[in-house]
């Protein structure tokens, strides 16, 4: 096998098993060969670490991994990023859409919040992080500030579900909801309560979250492109 | 006299779950309307004034909301204490009660890294003595004296496993610990078991008639069971065996937790307890089947209604619906999967209580005999 060939190997099946170190080293070594002129990092990005974390997402929804797994192969992921992300020119990063994600209000479970985060990011998306407990103001602000098409938030009490409703009131107050969609998610978050609070869309987990979030960002670019075509005319 | 609930009942609320628990269910009059998570919604706070953050510190406010919905609308067991942190606290974590407002109490911040950072007191005992467990006691004991042996006293306990990630350590640190330190996971395990099981035992022994243990943290949907088996079963099993020789022990887990194999609801079902509820992530008749399998017949299972898409939103026709659905199912103690919501209607909690008594009298077995009877989606199965 090619170098090039041998180290995405490597990367991919570190981040599997989840080797922070090994992806690390891996990533490392796709960096030499980006410095060199041979190779882009997007390449190691997207055929290394992206791809293993897509093997990671398909174990998770066949239950043969579970958190414990799936959190070690994210950071995995991660310290790849780390090592990559820097040689990527600016213009190039998170052309696929940009993301607001976070806990809501009341709730510090951030769990399954970072492991759509780590899929997402894996997915090639400019991923804004605003943590757990968020204060509903925090993310219109960071939406607003940061012009995200999707706002994704989760939460595993059921207390806290109220606090997903004022986020998404929120956004509608602003104006914002032509441009900004809604995903929610999260343990006792329903597919019912998503129609019901009128969010855009529901994960019902990791994998899921994903392709929704891909759905969603497909109709704010295209309704984006109808908007900018009608100013033109 | 004894309470009873309707004129008609042969046996009070406190001797029908009783003799549910002790597997002898061919000699109960109907089934019980109760629940062994949550007794108590913002109704329940606003008539007897007895407010969060209030009532989870002062034991006269937590005896009267353990009773809410008991009072308003004969719900058919009362129960203490009302939130998951309780055990974190009595290890030295700090919490935030968010007071004058209607808020589950919180931690703030993770800082707990290892077992070692925790307050662990010398002598478990002193558990007894920590934090809030006074509280509770006190609250049990007046339960006492007003329902003893007639209205069962319930309290419930948060597990190691599941105060540890949800309270005590950052969760995704405390789930990669399973991989990524397993000594340090089975320290937190193995030095906090008998430390929950100590408060465990005070509850009962204070006058709790049954000790409910919600393990929600280690379903199918977040560990592998080997994972279980590795890390919660061994502890698990250990505890439910100590705190039997105080009382009556359920176990409560939330999330899915059978398929796709059923190693996992097995598992939770072995562990001994003297009884298994479960929320509508796991199917009622998959877990009749297990518990069958694994105990026979006389086995007592519940669950497993959605306190959200049932009890809170209703409407009244649905609740009745699925509490048909799963007696049918062979729950032997319908009841809801999750904490009932705060914002439920007592109208959709009556709704539920009557539909219970109106389904479950006499019981689904009275005419085949426990043994005998299966529900029917089994029995097509076959």
């Amino acid at each position: 096998m090619s170098d090039r060939g041998e180290i995405l190997k490597r990367m991919a099946d570190n981040v599997v098993i989840g080797d922070e170190e090994a992806v690390k080293k891996a990533a490392e070594d796709w960096a030499g060969m980006t410095r060199a002129g041979k190779e882009k990092a997007y390449v190691g990005i997207v055929d290394g670490l992206a791809a293993g974390m897509k093997v990671v997402g398909d174990k998770y929804e066949c239950k043969e991994y579970f958190l414990p797994e799936v959190l070690l192969s994210a950071d995995a992921m991660y310290a790849g990023l780390g090592v990559l992300l820097p040689l990527i020119p600016k213009k190039d990063v998170g052309a696929a859409g940009t993301i607001v994600i976070g806990v809501v209000e009341g709730d510090i479970h951030d769990i399954g919040k970072n492991i759509v985060k780590a899929m997402l990011t894996a997915a090639g998306y400019d991923v804004h992080d605003m943590g757990r407990d968020v204060p509903t103001k925090d993310f219109v602000d960071e939406a607003k500030k940061s012009q995200a098409q999707v706002v994704a938030l989760s939460t595993m009490m059921s207390p806290t579900l109220l606090s997903m409703k004022a986020v998404e009131e929120s956004l509608e107050r602003e104006g914002m909801k032509d441009r900004t969609k809604t995903i929610i998610g999260g343990g006792t978050v329903t597919e019912e309560f998503q129609k019901r609070i009128k969010a855009d869309s529901y994960g019902k987990d990791a994998v899921d979250a994903v392709d929704k979030v891909k759905q969603l960002i497909d109709t704010v670019m295209k309704a984006v492109e109808m908007m900018k075509k009608r100013e033109g005319l | 006299m004894v309470y009873k609930t309707r004129p008609e009942d042969t046996m009070s609320p406190y001797e029908r779950l009783i003799t549910i628990l002790d597997w002898h269910k061919e000699k109960i009059d109907r089934l019980p309307a109760y629940n062994c998570i949550t007794t108590y919604t913002i109704d329940g706070m606003e008539i007897f004034d007895a407010y969060w953050p209030e009532a989870h510190r002062d034991p006269e406010k937590m005896a009267k909301l353990g009773a809410a919905l008991h009072e308003l609308c004969g719900f058919e067991c009362v129960e203490v204490p009302f939130e998951l942190t309780l055990e974190a606290e009595a290890l030295g974590i700090k919490l935030e009660f968010f007071e004058g407002k209607i808020k589950w109490p919180s931690v703030k911040e993770y800082w707990v890294k290892k077992v070692s950072d925790l307050d662990i007191p010398r002598k478990v005992e002193e558990m007894r003595n920590r934090g809030r467990v006074p509280v509770v006691c006190k609250a049990i004991k007046m339960l006492k004296e007003r329902y003893y042996g007639e209205v069962p006293i319930l309290a419930n306990i948060d597990y190691p496993f599941q105060a540890i990630g949800g309270y005590i350590v950052d969760t995704s640190l405390w789930y990669k610990y399973m991989r990524s330190n397993p000594e340090e996971a089975h320290r937190f395990m193995e030095t906090l078991g008998p430390l929950f099981d100590e408060v465990a035992c005070a509850y009962l022994d204070a006058g709790a008639d049954i000790l409910a243990i919600r393990e929600e943290a280690s379903s199918l949907a977040n560990i592998h069971p080997k994972t279980f088996k590795e890390f919660v079963m061994p502890v698990l099993k250990n505890s439910i065996r100590t705190m039997k020789t105080h009382g009556r022990v359920i176990l409560h887990t939330c999330g899915e937790c059978w398929s796709p194999t059923v190693e996992n609801v097995s598992n939770l079902v072995a562990c001994g307890a003297d009884a298994f509820t479960v929320e509508e992530g796991t199917p009622m008749l998959e877990l009749r089947r297990i518990a069958n399998k694994i105990y026979g017949p006389w086995y007592p299972v519940g669950g497993n209604l959605s306190a959200f898409k049932v009890l809170h939103e209703g409407p009244i026709e649905k609740i009745r619906d699925r509490v048909k659905t799963v007696i049918e199912d062979g729950s032997d103690m319908p009841m809801m999967g999750c904490d009932i919501w705060l914002e439920t209607p007592t109208k959709h909690v009556k709704a539920f209580v009557d539909a219970v008594i109106e389904y479950g009298t006499p019981p689904p077995w009275h005419k085949e005999g426990v043994d005998k009877w299966v529900p029917a989606g089994l029995r097509e199965a076959k």
